[in-house]
């Protein structure tokens, strides 16, 4: 018992020590928003971790933090082991990022891109040459790297920033939103491509994102972050357990008196309800109980639902139960707030 | 019941237009502006005479006929096109020796030299016919003109004199002796096209670049890079630099090529303007990424930016003698980088003139660029 209770301390202290980014309290404002509110948090070591939340949440703020473009107002974070506050440079040798915004230089070939980028980092021949091959290689671009990216289609550049910030192996990547704007198939293989370049490079990633299945599909641990504020943090799997242990019964209505809204509402076994045009969404308690309840319930009322099925939760029912709303519902309010008040700070 | 009458359609266009036009009040402007300069710093220029050419003095005799001589070409006028405005055409400098003023010649301080010979009043005196030297700074061909119609008109004026006062009738003839060989005026305004080649390469390789580098979000990507802000203002400006002279370079090869500009052919003259080239360059491009990293807006610099070398361009005397400036026009090319660049340039090209003689110019523009730099890089760091 008492070696097992030391070891499993030692393996705590460990993993504080190696953690790729380790955030104290940290906060932005601009003017009076606070774009990011005390958060911490800690991503460990060749992990990859998500930031999750509607846009205007207060994510890129965050990561502009960590990658050192902006000062915190409040408290301080290490990356790679390095205060942000302290010692930014030596951060961004060991950092790599990919912005939101495309910074490829499309007059330039894919080759042209990654050696210039190499040369910021100080990566020198032969070593530069055999990793610019490397890397394009893992994205599959090795045969164009001498086009100008400019001929690239948008999944083709965003593969390429993406191998273009690992020339200097970095320890932690940062991606903000890599798939925004990209098609579906686009998405995937970008997915495929972190994937793999986490396997090989053995890289803790960061990422952004306000797409659920993104975060689900790519992500060790999420962090659900709304208003600035830290709302959840687990791997998802901890996140859909933690919505009480409930189960997901959704189910499609062709008549749904307000009655029989109420009283699947007030009902004991229902933990949260959400109504939307002819679908309904329940949080229960005990799912496979609860669902013929349900269609008992409304029939009672005098409604009719026409179908009805149960599931696990998934990240969408975690983010609503945290956040009180759906990430779809990103309203423009927050997020034309966020931005002017940016803009404002920028002059 | 629908449908518009005829031609109803093109007065809607017209008026979407008309209403864009009017909410954008700077392009309204703008548009005026660069047209409205023309005509101001054109009129100006071209319609100014040539006023207060300094000349150098060296006077080996000392009689009455050589004073009067003096006097008359203190007296001379110059009017304007037009002659409402005229002034003193000449600014008369005493120069001891023949050298002296051959030295201030080569250095552009004066623009000619009249050379009175010993023997001067005592063959007027004696009936003779006699002869007064002006050599002219023939590199800068509109007020070598000027010098050269002043002081003969002088000459003949004294002759006339002469006559009146005494039975005899000597002569006074004006020989003029070139000191340069002959520079055709499209020679003359070849060193200011090199600046204006420096000035737009500044324009459009400098600042809008940067420009575009600044909205696409290159220059904040730079930040999470391990480079420093002093190396990528740096690097940003030696680009600018480089982009620039070979811009000047390439328009040096094409007045010599195709339109027959002969400079002098000399190590060190070139080394020398290369040097200029590279001193205007760099002020030019830091002055101007200052401008488009503070700017309120693309548009705004756009905008601006060539009605900035209009200015800067047609102030410089690189079309017309600055002489042949009014008043508040010689001021703005006083504090012109491109003026002390235009000299600088001419100097090398057609006066094979030593570091001496464009010490000045060198000097004003190290000031100018140094300045600039700092102006430069404190705005490229809080733009970053």
């Amino acid at each position: 018992m008492f070696i097992s209770t030391v070891t499993e301390t030692v393996s705590r202290v460990e993993a504080v020590l190696d953690a790729a980014v380790q955030t104290i309290d940290i906060t932005k404002r601009f003017g009076e928003l606070t774009a990011v509110d005390r958060i911490n948090l800690t991503i460990d070591a060749e992990e990859i971790f998500g930031l999750l939340g509607p846009n205007g949440a207060g994510k890129t703020t965050l990561i502009r933090m960590l990658t050192t473009v902006l000062q915190p107002t409040e408290g301080t974070a290490k990356v790679a082991g390095q205060d942000i506050r302290r010692s930014p440079n030596k951060v961004r040798q060991k950092i790599g990022v990919v912005s939101q915004a495309m910074t490829l230089d499309v007059e330039l070939s894919a080759w042209e891109n990654m050696e210039l980028y190499a040369k910021y980092y100080d990566v020198r021949n032969p070593l530069r040459r055999e990793r610019i091959t490397e890397l394009l290689e893992v994205v599959g671009l090795l045969d164009r790297a001498d086009f100008a990216v400019g001929s690239f289609s948008s999944g083709m550049k965003r593969r390429l920033e993406l191998v273009r910030s690992l020339v200097h192996r970095p320890r932690v990547l940062f991606l903000d939103e890599p798939t925004t704007g990209l098609d579906p198939q686009a998405r995937i293989a970008v997915w495929d491509y972190l994937r793999k370049i986490h396997k090989e490079e053995k890289i803790t990633i960061a990422i952004t994102t306000h797409y659920l299945d993104e975060a689900e599909a790519l992500c060790d641990r999420v962090a659900i972050v709304d208003y600035g504020k830290l709302m959840a943090l687990g791997t998802p799997a901890e996140l859909k357990r933690k919505v009480m242990g409930g189960d997901v019964v959704e189910a499609e209505f062709t008549s749904l008196p307000d009655e029989a809204f109420g009283a699947l509402k007030d009902s004991d076994f229902t933990i949260q309800i959400k109504r939307r045009d002819s679908s309904l969404t329940l949080l229960v308690k005990h799912g496979a109980e609860a669902v013929p309840k349900i269609v008992e319930l409304v029939n009672a009322k005098g409604g009719k639902i026409s179908s009805i099925t149960l599931r696990e939760p998934t990240l969408d029912d975690v983010f609503l139960h945290f956040t009180g709303r759906s990430i779809r519902e990103d309203t423009g309010v927050t997020r034309k707030r966020f931005v002017s008040s940016w803009e404002g700070m920028r002059r | 019941m629908g449908g518009n009458a005829p031609m109803k359609g093109a007065l809607w266009v017209c008026e979407r237009d008309i209403r864009k036009f009017i909410k954008q009040p700077f392009v309204m402007v703008s548009a005026l502006v660069g047209p409205f300069l023309m005509l101001i710093l054109l009129g100006s220029a071209f319609g100014g005479s040539i006023t207060h050419v300094p000349i150098a003095v060296v006077r080996e005799s000392q009689g009455q006929f050589s004073s009067t001589y003096l006097d008359i070409v203190r007296d001379q006028q110059n009017c304007a096109f037009g002659g409402v405005s005229c002034g003193d055409a000449f600014r008369l400098k005493d120069v001891p020796s023949l050298d002296q003023a051959e030295q201030m010649l080569r250095q552009g301080q004066v623009k000619a030299a009249i050379y009175i010979p010993s023997g001067l009043d005592n063959s007027l005196s004696n009936s003779i016919n006699v002869a007064i030297t002006v050599y002219l700074d023939n590199t800068d061909p509109l007020s070598a003109a000027a010098v050269s119609a002043g002081l003969t008109r002088a000459a003949q004026q004294l002759s006339t004199q002469i006559r009146v006062v005494s039975a005899h009738d000597p002569t006074v003839t004006l020989d003029t002796a070139n000191f340069y060989r002959n520079v055709l005026y499209i020679e003359f305004m070849a060193p200011g096209s090199l600046v204006q080649a420096i000035f737009i390469a500044s324009i459009i390789g400098g600042g809008i670049s940067i420009l575009f580098d600044k909205q696409r979000g290159i220059l904040e990507g730079y930040l999470v890079t391990p480079l420093k802000q002093y190396e990528i203002v740096i690097g940003v400006l030696l680009a600018g630099v480089i982009k620039a002279m070979f811009s000047a370079l390439t328009m040096l090869f094409l007045a010599i090529v195709v339109v027959g500009v002969r400079p002098m052919v000399d190590t060190t003259n070139f080394v020398l303007l290369l040097f200029t080239v590279f001193l205007t360059a760099l002020g030019l491009i830091s002055m101007m990424t200052a401008f488009a990293v503070r700017a309120p807006a693309p548009e705004v610099y756009q905008l601006t930016a060539f009605p900035i070398n209009l200015v800067l361009y047609f102030t410089s005397g690189a079309i017309y003698p600055i002489d042949g400036f009014p008043d508040w026009m010689r001021q703005m090319s006083a504090i012109n980088p491109e003026t002390y660049a235009v000299h600088a340039l001419r100097l090398l090209m057609y006066k094979g003139a030593s570091f001496e003689a464009v010490a000045i110019d060198f000097a004003f523009l190290a000031a100018f660029t140094a300045i600039m730099i700092v102006i430069a890089t404190l705005a490229f760091k809080r733009a970053l």
